[in-house]
């Protein structure tokens, strides 16, 4: 039984205050239960790591464990003289950063006016938002490729890997919930205090949104971090391939030619994974289920 | 609801003008089969042939400063060809891509997106005269023109591990592999005495194009046929079923596995034997003491009458080059005796010109080894240069990874099937 | 009591919202707030070229005999009719294809359900390694599954570490070219994967649980287990049906991870997936309009599930 715990004015319960605290045994119970889970979980990219250390693949029980005479960076070496590391990851973080750029500037816009305004064809859009959910990417790939290779001559540019991500709708559907969550009046002050619509959302919504621009920072920056398919189609130059095509490429053409072509895979696929894991884990406190799961309403 | 019908439409006619109204031009004017300037070329990833194609660029940029050559890797993805076609569509193909696969000119061909030799006075007599007209056939379109300059071929043989067959008791200098009876007795002894883990190891799974290095050698080897002749599949005959049954007995005796290995097999000492061509000499050489024994047949035919297949790969000039006179001089170039000689001895692939030991005799002479490839790039089989190719070659892979690799259906019932819905995508055109 | 509240109800509540607090306001033809045409015209914009544009170019290709081809290339591109529609429904592929991927649907979604559900319970918790449990559920739904294919594919090949472990109960063939595994591996990959962000949704839905209810049921002596049943899941039901619906479209749209796992089609076609074998007709082969057709069905039917998914879960 959790102890009610004095809540300070105009601050949000805080999660931690939330949270039940369970009698001991139970609780020992639960961390069981939870740990055989996460180890199972992070087993995979365990091995990962042990494997792409391995020189030569090792497939059995005890190769689960690493060996000092097994052990070597070899694999990572060669993935560095095959792409161009540096290079690739420039283009990821311009293509990601392009992506976060947009769909938090027009995504905020978009979602505030979908949550807040009454226009007409709102209930049009967000039906649309709701539709894109539902179709497969790859429906849409190859016109999507003819406009914008073609028609905008947009192959081989930032932007025109950036075009069809750049507005991640699952972001605009976070955005929506947050501000139908958010208390009215706060809005309905600005407006009694003289603000227009354009100067109630920048002082007062945007501010107010910081939690929800994290959370869609966070799921928005998976996509075209670990987007292959689509800058594959798009740049034919290798200097402009972001890294998790070049990884792609090298998995599928010249790991075949390396020492041990498993363990060359697996430290691709270890480079590859490194980031959006660090970053997850560094915000991950902050990442509070609180306003992602605003998508439980409506 | 007429409110939110007006605006659906205004929606659809808004986006349709602003993806449509950008018009996306047509293509070079006729004037482009005579002009010269500077051009792009693709090269395949294989890190020999990107040293060669660097070289040879590197040399004629050096003479025709005017009409500067830009080289690029071919972008890879599981197939090369869906990136080329996506350029084609797009409009930025380059004026010459060095490694167009044979089986996928139809379709470029289709789109609109290769330049018929003929357009060059002396197009089609050139690619005559250095390959030979009777192999030079095997690449001519259905309306008699070529699309496609026949470059270098790889001849499919069988490759074997010397040591591994010492081990096991196998003559690793005339090791019995000539007829059906012996290649399977030959694997069992190799799978029993354990020295790998298979005997050999082509890829089960069902890309379209892995029948190349199954099926299609010994097929190509025992008929000499191409999967289509005459606008008929030839595969669900007593031949093909054939073929089929051989690899199915290597497969249910587990002498070649059911799971696509991750890398190559034969360099890793996994497989005894690899059926393979010439370029993976280099990767081997080092790692294996290798022999190479021309493709099995049921009866043991005579070496010199031993067809493959051709594992071959064209030049081609794409319809968006705007310079195609530079095109066509360059890829002269790059195919002429000397950068021929080149390629054999960067690659170890065999220029598809004439005479091959006779013109390059002094490397034949210091490099015996790979004598039989040359000789063996005289009886090769080509895939069919039909429509739908991709099609026909993927109905095909998936009637026989069902009944060949995983047994699940019987073998002439499935190359039947396969057959007819061949010959319908035939008759389609 | 979160409500799920569905487009209709909503509109009525904002209409009486609307009047309530703005009863001066004249109804304007633009509506109340037209500067929010404005605010959501960048996004309409990037709708209307990425999404809409090519759904239509999509439908309209799905009735002809179509090919892509270079611009200024004249190609024949007769008008076929429905004639495209009438041969996938026909074709044996896709019917399998669809068969394989509810095949996986009934593994994954309810494992999804139940597994995120219950971990987001426990994950609910203060305890030492949140943390660190925290981070590894959720580290499968970062990392891109080019990366983590190939350690699973090590893991499950025929001499992988599981066949090595399992010895002689290890399925022949081995289990990802196993025409009757493959699929339920894929689910199995699938789920792993997806979990992190599944407990993420119940995780928000469990803090509007009211207290209350958890309180009376632990005066009424409950268990643990009992609670779970009597108090969590009854209250985070509109979270659990945004999460069967939403893992139902990711199994309808299944592309990347039978082409990575499989190579494609997998064993005899165990696990060709609607979407690739669009992907394989449109791409590979060049048959856009049959791709398009291919698409089209598929769509229908999504909607068509994830409507009545959403009707059924939704009735009170």
């Amino acid at each position: 039984m959790s102890k009610p715990t004095t809540i300070p004015p105009k601050a949000k319960p805080t999660e931690q205050q939330k949270l039940t605290v369970e009698p001991a045994p139970r609780n020992r119970l639960r961390v069981l239960i939870l740990s055989i889970g996460a180890i199972m979980f992070i087993f995979p990219f365990y091995y990962m790591v042990i494997g792409s250390l391995q020189k030569e693949a090792d497939k059995s029980f005890s190769g689960v464990f690493p060996h000092p005479d097994n052990m070597t960076v070899t694999n990572y070496q060669e993935i560095n003289e095959a792409i161009d590391a540096p290079r690739s990851l420039l283009n990821s973080t311009v293509f990601t950063i392009g992506v976060l750029l947009c769909t938090v500037l027009f995504g905020i816009l978009a979602g505030y006016a979908l949550a807040v305004m009454h226009f007409r064809g709102r209930t049009t859009v967000l039906s649309a938002v709701l539709l894109v959910l539902v179709v497969p990417f790859q429906l849409l790939q190859i016109p999507l490729y003819v406009l914008i290779v073609r028609a905008y001559g947009l192959g081989d540019t930032y932007l025109g890997m950036i075009i069809p991500f750049a507005i991640n709708s699952t972001a605009v559907f976070i955005f929506r919930q947050f501000f139908l969550q958010s208390p009215r009046e706060l809005f309905e002050a600005a407006h009694i205090d003289g603000a227009s619509e354009l100067k109630t959302m920048l002082r007062v919504a945007i501010p107010l949104a910081r939690p929800a621009i994290l959370n869609a920072v966070l799921l928005t920056f998976i996509g075209p971090w670990n987007e292959f398919l689509w800058p594959f189609l798009v740049t034919k130059q290798q200097d402009m391939q972001p890294f998790a095509v070049a990884l792609a490429n090298y998995m599928n053409n010249v790991a075949g030619r390396a020492t041990n072509p498993d363990g060359a895979n697996m430290a691709g696929g270890v480079l590859l994974a490194i980031p959006p894991v660090v970053l997850f884990l560094i915000f991950q406190k902050r990442f509070t289920s609180t306003n992602i799961g605003s998508g439980v309403k409506g | 609801m007429r409110r939110r019908l007006i605006s659906v439409v205004a929606a659809a006619a808004g986006s349709v003008l602003l993806g449509g109204c950008i018009s996306d031009g047509g293509g070079p004017p006729e004037s482009a089969n005579t002009s010269r300037g500077a051009i792009e070329v693709w090269l395949s990833t294989n890190p020999e042939e990107v040293a060669w194609g660097e070289e040879v660029v590197a040399s004629w940029n050096s003479k025709h400063p005017s009409e500067k050559v830009t080289a690029q890797q071919i972008p890879a993805g599981k197939t090369s060809e869906e990136v080329i076609y996506a350029s084609i569509v797009a409009g930025n193909a380059p004026c010459v891509v060095m490694n167009t696969a044979p089986s996928a000119v139809p379709q470029f061909q289709k789109a609109g997106g290769l330049v018929p030799l003929d357009n060059f006075p002396d197009g089609n007599s050139y690619v005559e005269g250095r390959t030979g007209t009777a192999v030079a056939d095997q690449y001519k379109s259905p309306d008699g023109r070529f699309y496609q300059i026949p470059w270098k071929v790889n001849p499919v043989m069988i490759f074997y591990n010397k040591k591994l067959f010492a081990q096991a008791g196998l003559d690793p200098v005339n090791p019995p592999l000539k007829t059906w009876a012996e290649f399977l007795q030959t694997s069992r002894t190799l799978v029993q005495k354990k020295v790998a883990h298979a005997a050999i190891w082509p890829a089960p799974s069902s890309e379209f194009f892995q029948s190349w290095f199954d099926f299609y050698p010994l097929f190509g080897a025992r008929t000499q046929q191409q999967l289509v002749e005459d606008g008929k599949a030839t595969f669900d005959t007593p031949d093909g079923v054939a073929v089929g049954q051989f690899w199915r007995t290597m497969y249910a005796e587990k002498l070649a596995p059911q799971e696509k290995y991750n890398g190559d097999s034969f360099k890793d000492g996994e497989a005894a034997m690899a059926i393979v061509g010439p370029w993976a000499i280099s990767v081997y050489k080092d790692a294996i003491e290798w022999g190479a024994v021309p493709i099995p047949t049921e009866d043991g035919k005579p070496a010199n009458q031993v067809y493959t297949f051709s594992d071959e790969k064209s030049l081609a000039i794409y319809f968006a080059c705007e310079h195609r006179l530079t095109a066509w001089d360059f890829v002269k170039f790059a195919t002429a005796q000397d950068s021929d000689g080149r390629l054999l001895e960067l690659t170890g692939q065999m220029p598809m010109r004439e005479n091959l030991p006779g013109v390059y005799a002094g490397y034949f002479a210091k490099n015996p080894a790979y004598t039989q490839f040359a000789d063996q790039a005289g009886r090769i089989v080509e895939v069919p240069n039909v429509p739908n190719s991709t099609e026909i070659w993927q109905t095909f892979r998936n009637a026989w990874t069902a009944a060949v690799v995983f047994d699940n259906e019987p073998i002439d019932k499935e190359f039947a099937d396969a057959a007819a819905r061949a010959n319908e995508l035939l008759a389609k055109g | 009591m979160a409500t799920v509240r569905s487009a209709e109800t909503e509109r009525t509540t904002e209409r009486d919202r609307e009047s309530a607090v703005q009863p001066v306001e004249k109804e304007r033809w633009l509506g109340a707030q037209p500067i929010g045409l404005l605010f959501i015209t960048p996004y309409v914009l990037f709708l209307a070229a990425i999404f809409v544009y090519p759904l239509i170019v999509q439908f309209f290709i799905s009735f002809k005999d179509y090919f892509f081809a270079a611009p200024g290339a004249t190609v024949d591109r007769p008008w076929v009719g429905f004639q495209n529609y009438v041969d996938v429904i026909q074709d044996p592929t896709f019917q399998r294809s669809l068969f394989n991927v509810f095949e996986f649907m009934i593994i994954n979604v309810p494992a999804t359900v139940f597994l995120s559900l219950v971990l987001a319970y426990a994950l609910n918790s203060k305890m030492r390694g949140l943390s660190f449990f925290r981070g590894a559920y959720y580290a499968p739904y970062v990392t891109a599954s080019v990366a983590i294919v190939t350690v699973w594919l090590f893991m499950f090949g025929e001499t992988g570490l599981v066949n090595t472990v399992l010895g002689s109960l290890a399925p022949d063939p081995s289990w990802l070219i196993n025409r009757y595994w493959a699929m339920p591996m894929i689910a199995v990959f699938v789920t792993w994967k997806q979990l992190g962000f599944f407990i993420l949704l119940y995780l928000a839905a469990l803090q509007n649980v009211p207290k209350e209810r958890y309180e009376a049921a632990d005066v009424d002596g409950a268990s643990t287990v009992q609670k779970f049943w009597s108090v969590t899941v009854p209250g985070v039901r509109p979270a659990t049906t945004l999460v069967i619906i939403l893992a139902t479209i990711t199994g309808m749209n299944l592309f990347t991870e039978p082409y990575l796992l499989t190579n494609g089609g997998g064993p005899n076609g165990a696990s060709v997936t609607p979407v690739f074998y669009m992907y394989q007709k449109g791409v590979e082969q060049g048959q856009a309009g049959y791709a398009a057709a291919i698409g089209m069905i598929l769509l229908v039917i999504t909607l068509g599930i994830a409507l009545v998914q959403r009707r059924v879960l939704e009735r009170d």
